[in-house]
């Protein structure tokens, strides 16, 4: 081995060394994007069901108790009892809920006859979901609305018990020819990553290796105060020799994260990360434009501390906007746009392309195109700022 | 209390040289909840854009179309005609509608029929909720077909004679469906994604405050200004009290940039401004115990930055400062309030819904105060156990 690639490897080891003797930084590598993954992963679902709170008194007759039964089994609500109004108004003007079903007392009135029973359906003031929400309670209460007239009319023409035909008119439904509605999905292709943690964990992979790397550019700036560059380039390595370690060593931690990220992904939360050799390109790819970030702000910042504190931010900002918080297809057009300015929308693009549309390696080429160029611009700078600051720092 | 104001003076001089402090509590804060407010500017309502198909050109057709366009509807739902199923599956391919009705040719004639033909909802996998009031509308619109072919079939089934169903299904036509939905507005605010995010973020920013002022703290221990001060004719109790002082002005300042920006240039909403203020006096208050109790449990500059960056991390992945707390489970609601942070949002949220006075911010602060005192009590455990050798 000659001795430009031993001194890289050597400045790659120290680096490496002294990042991961940090025991903040492995919080900050591993347990904090996992706890993210964790609390964004069980926000970010149920997005295909209104939430519905349903208030019923205890001592609810069969009418009633099969009404909450028919909602609680619908498929188009999540729903929550509640045991009084006063709650679950509350919850419904906080938007933990879409609407609240108020189960009527009058509804298992005896003898119940002609005449229409009123279900208030309460919604929030200028509510987003509200109306859509008491279309879908009113197509359930309707077909629960059509057993019970159902029962009661077999029962005024048998002169049986209305309560005991309900379970009769529940069983005759399925044999009885209905207009029916059926489905057809003419569009399966989202735009969207998989809700759950196939949303939040290869997201929070694009923005924790960006932050990490980012952040780590305060080894950087600590080597450069620190004088241990100054005592490094007595030696014979040239200030190239150094950039070119510390470029190793940020690209070996931002892989190493991604990697543990990736595993603990498939393995914990059942990820699946589409095609193998498309998801190791782009996670190689997004990992030299953080290797590239990284080394930027080791260059830039003048304290350890400013990088711990623009780090961060500046990170969080980008994910923001390039889709990490939030899909993008969700934003204005002309965010959307604005958001394709900085790396991360590529590369969450590139992660809905595999993991929603399950495409391969070709279908992301353009994505890793534009990204290996935001890796080359940042590395470029990175190295003509590092490089000239290390010269004159030894001068 | 001269020697006081001293040293939360210097303090706060010396916080506002370091440019890193000002974009981390003032400019960071302002950035991101601008971008939040422009990013949910567009989707604070619920619509659905359906595609309707009416091949059967019956009076039944009519009228799904005219329920679909009743003043119920208006603001929820916008009717397009197309003139077939494939125009209109183009249209949901394409993104131009979201969901889409396909009535049948013969559908009005075979109500009364025997099969009558399915009427048919395409959905598109990115609005399953569009999707979902297309198939409640239309659902709501058969049900009182259905509900008066049941009421035969049950009938029947429960004991009556075959030969009974004309009469049956004559009797049967003039029902009318027994349970009927409506929909009732709550009085009130509708809540601003800004009036959620913006103290949110502000909050998670100030947070940061605690790394700031404890690695300050073991800095001056180690320069040796803490000894200096401390030969001073100032005593010990007024060096802790100048310092908490400049922490809690400092974050103060963070919050109110935040929220006066959020409500004066991005629109952020709130019943009560005196509540608005309470709480983040309070949540000033909760990073000054915070800040003494790592400074309380670190021993060096080092272990207080981390220890500080985990425990902002954990405060806001808990309070719900990363998401909408409403919108996860119950929870992580359950979890937000044992954090400070996460109480300030619940009050936060009801100020924001437009709930006045104490009823909004009275349980927040005491939930706020609980933290602060489980803080400031672990803290003088903590010194106490130190000092006794």
């Amino acid at each position: 081995m000659n001795t430009a690639a031993t001194g890289v490897l050597a400045v790659t080891r120290a680096t490496v060394r002294r990042i991961l003797r940090d025991r903040g930084a492995l919080f900050f590598m591993v347990l904090l994007p996992v706890a993210i993954i964790v609390v964004i992963g069980v926000t970010v679902r149920g997005f295909d069901q209104f939430r519905v709170g349903i208030v019923a008194t205890a001592d609810t007759g069969p009418v009633s108790h099969d009404l909450v039964t028919a909602l609680t089994h619908d498929p188009a609500l999540r729903t929550h009892q509640y045991p009084d109004e006063s709650a679950a108004r509350t919850a419904l003007r906080r938007s933990e809920l879409d609407a609240v079903v108020v189960v009527p007392a009058g509804l298992d009135r005896p003898g119940a006859g002609p005449g229409t029973v009123t279900v208030p359906v309460l919604v929030a003031p200028a509510a987003t979901n509200g109306q859509a929400a008491v279309a879908a309670v009113g197509s359930t209460v309707n077909a629960h609305a059509g057993r019970l007239q159902a029962a009661r009319f077999a029962a005024t023409e048998t002169g049986g018990a209305t309560d005991s035909l309900l379970g009769l008119a529940a069983g005759t439904q399925s044999t009885t020819p209905t207009v029916d509605i059926t489905h057809r999905t003419v569009n399966g292709q989202s735009s969207y990553l998989p809700l759950g943690y196939s949303y939040s964990t290869p997201t929070m992979l694009v923005l924790f290796v960006f932050i990490n790397a980012v952040s780590a550019g305060a080894v950087i700036v600590q080597n450069r105060r620190s004088g241990v560059y100054g005592r490094a380039l007595a030696a014979p390595i040239g200030a190239g020799t150094l950039v070119v370690g510390e470029a190793t060593a940020y690209l070996a931690l931002a892989l190493g994260q991604s990697a543990l990220i990736v595993g603990i992904g498939g393995l914990a939360f059942g990820v699946s990360w589409g095609s193998p050799g498309a998801a190791m390109a782009l996670v190689t790819v997004w990992a030299l434009v953080g290797t590239g970030a990284g080394l930027l702000a080791g260059a830039l910042f003048r304290t350890p501390e400013q990088v711990h504190s623009v780090g961060p931010a500046l990170g969080i900002t980008l994910g923001m906007l390039g889709g990490c918080m939030w899909p993008l297809a969700l934003v204005p057009g002309w965010l959307r746009a604005a958001g394709h300015v900085v790396p991360q929308s590529w590369a969450v693009d590139s992660w809905t392309q595999l993991l929603s549309h399950h495409g391969g390696l070709t279908d992301i080429l353009g994505n890793l195109a534009v990204l290996s160029a935001y890796a080359a611009g940042l590395l470029l700078l990175a190295t003509l700022v590092l490089r000239r600051r290390l010269t004159a720092d030894s001068a | 209390m001269t020697a006081v104001l001293a040293i939360a003076l210097k303090d706060l001089r010396q916080r506002l040289r370091d440019r890193s402090a000002w974009v981390i509590v003032f400019l960071a804060p302002l950035l991101i909840t601008g971008l939040m407010s422009l990013a949910f500017s567009g989707s604070a309502t619920f619509h659905a854009k359906l595609a309707v198909v009416d091949l059967d050109h019956g009076a039944a057709a009519a009228g799904l179309l005219d329920t679909l366009r009743s003043p119920q509807l208006a603001g929820t739902v916008t009717v397009h005609p197309y003139p077939d199923g494939a125009a209109a599956a183009e249209a949901l391919r394409h993104g131009t509608q979201q969901a889409a009705i396909v009535v049948p040719a013969g559908f009005t004639a075979a109500l009364t029929g025997g099969a009558p033909e399915p009427v048919t909802v395409l959905d598109s996998v990115d609005y399953p909720l569009q999707a979902r009031v297309a198939d409640a509308v239309s659902g709501s619109y058969v049900a009182q077909v259905n509900a008066d072919r049941l009421s035969v079939a049950t009938a029947l089934a429960a004991g009556s004679v075959p030969q009974d169903l004309p009469r049956l299904a004559a009797k049967a036509s003039a029902l009318q469906l027994p349970e009927q939905v409506r929909a009732d507005g709550l009085p009130g605010t509708a809540l601003k994604a800004v009036s959620y995010f913006a103290p949110s973020m502000g909050m998670f920013f100030v947070l940061f405050t605690v790394g700031f002022a404890a690695r300050g703290y073991f800095a001056e221990q180690r320069q040796g200004t803490l000894d200096r001060i401390a030969a001073a004719p100032v005593g010990r109790g007024a060096l802790l009290l100048g310092k908490s002082l400049s922490t809690f002005a400092y974050s103060l300042a963070g919050l109110a940039t935040t929220l006066v920006a959020a409500r004066f240039v991005f629109g952020a909403d709130y019943a009560d401004p005196l509540g608005v203020a309470a709480l983040c006096v309070a949540m000033a208050v909760a990073v000054v115990c915070l800040t003494a109790l790592v400074i309380a449990v670190a021993r060096t500059e080092r272990q207080a930055e981390q220890l500080s960056s985990v425990v902002v991390f954990v405060l806001v992945l808990l309070g719900g400062n990363f998401v909408f707390a409403s919108a996860g489970p119950p929870i992580l609601r359950r979890l937000a309030l044992f954090t400070p942070n996460g109480w300030a949002l619940r009050g936060f949220t009801d100020l924001g819904t437009g709930v006045h006075g104490l009823t909004a911010v009275g349980p927040p602060l005491l939930g706020i105060a609980a933290c602060s005192g489980a803080a400031a009590a672990a803290t003088v455990l903590l010194v106490r156990r130190r000092r006794t050798p």
